[in-house]
């Protein structure tokens, strides 16, 4: 039998979402939900599941576990419910209309500010360069060019708000401006 | 909140370099993987690579979450302190920690071995 730190990222896998009882060499225990197991370093990071308390997490050291016993199997409610401790603002509490008409309003903004941007699914891509994932903040914005991330994530800051929004509203970058931006890579 | 106490200066251990911190001593190389276990079918490969990245992200926001939180660590012989959470290294092998609360007093600035240490707890 491995030890747990010799597993393969497929069995630790197997594990997420359903609470399980870990126990370490000196015999203690440690229940809770896997929210994940670290590749590097085999640690399980356990959720609590009671209901009326806050949430509390526990991280256990991979060198310290000897044995992962499923107690309960999770459900796709229980996973999104852990989700949602790890990633509050998730685009899954926007509705798909209005993650869209977000989607719709960023691409318009960055149009009119003469940045080349397409749709690619829920992804808006710029230039081949970046892309901004939902809901479309300036966190969202990822690109391995810092120049360009910082740019556009200024960009997308700006964004005026649906009531401010009028056709002709001014550019803000000016077209030899961009250029420079997207050459310099 | 205690006031921090002064940095103690111990005695010199074994190894003149830094008592298991230097990246060049054997214990640093023994404990830190220098290659990655993968399974044999190559076939497998991107699939393993795929949930290996998932399984990563989720530590990693696991890691973003406890920064700056009061956190309990659970060492071995029954020792449990807390400390405020700062960061943990690549291969989480060390664990920097502000005001870790000792019985020797409040330490202002902490590095905690990874080995050392079984559990870490905090509320969210």
């Amino acid at each position: 039998m491995l030890q747990w730190i010799h597993r393969s990222p497929q069995h630790w896998h197997e594990f997420i979402n359903h609470e399980v009882c870990v126990t370490n060499r000196d015999q203690q225990r440690f229940e809770g939900r896997v929210f994940t197991v670290d590749p590097v370093s085999a640690s399980v990071v356990l959720v609590s599941v009671q209901e009326n308390e806050c949430p509390s997490v526990r991280v256990i050291l991979g060198h310290a576990v000897t044995d992962v016993q499923i107690l309960r199997r999770g459900t796709e409610e229980t996973e999104r419910q852990m989700k949602s401790v790890f990633l509050p603002d998730r685009a899954q509490d926007l509705s798909a209309e209005e993650l869209k008409s977000r989607r719709e309003s960023v691409r318009l903004w960055l149009e009119k500010n003469r940045v080349p941007v397409t749709e690619d699914g829920e992804l808006l891509c710029v230039a081949n360069a970046l892309t901004i994932s939902a809901p479309y903040r300036p966190g969202d914005c990822s690109s391995t060019s810092e120049i360009i991330l910082s740019r556009i994530q200024s960009l997308v800051e700006k964004l005026p708000s649906p009531k401010e929004n009028i056709p002709g509203h001014q550019a803000q970058l000016s077209r030899s401006n961009i250029t420079s931006v997207l050459q310099t890579q | 909140m205690k006031t921090p106490v002064s940095v103690l200066r111990l005695p010199r251990g074994p190894d003149p370099n830094s008592r298991g911190f230097d990246p060049s001593s054997p214990r640093f190389l023994a404990l830190c993987p220098t290659s990655v276990p993968s399974s044999s079918s190559s076939s497998s490969d991107e699939e393993e690579q795929r949930l290996r990245a998932e399984l990563r992200e989720r530590f990693l926001r696991t890691l973003l979450l406890m920064t700056g939180k009061r956190v309990r660590f659970d060492m071995h012989e029954h020792v449990r302190v807390h400390a405020r959470f700062g960061a943990s290294d690549i291969d989480v092998l060390n664990l920097q920690v502000s005001d870790l609360e000792t019985p020797l007093g409040v330490q202002r600035e902490a590095l905690l071995r990874c080995q050392d240490v079984i559990a870490c707890s905090f509320e969210v």
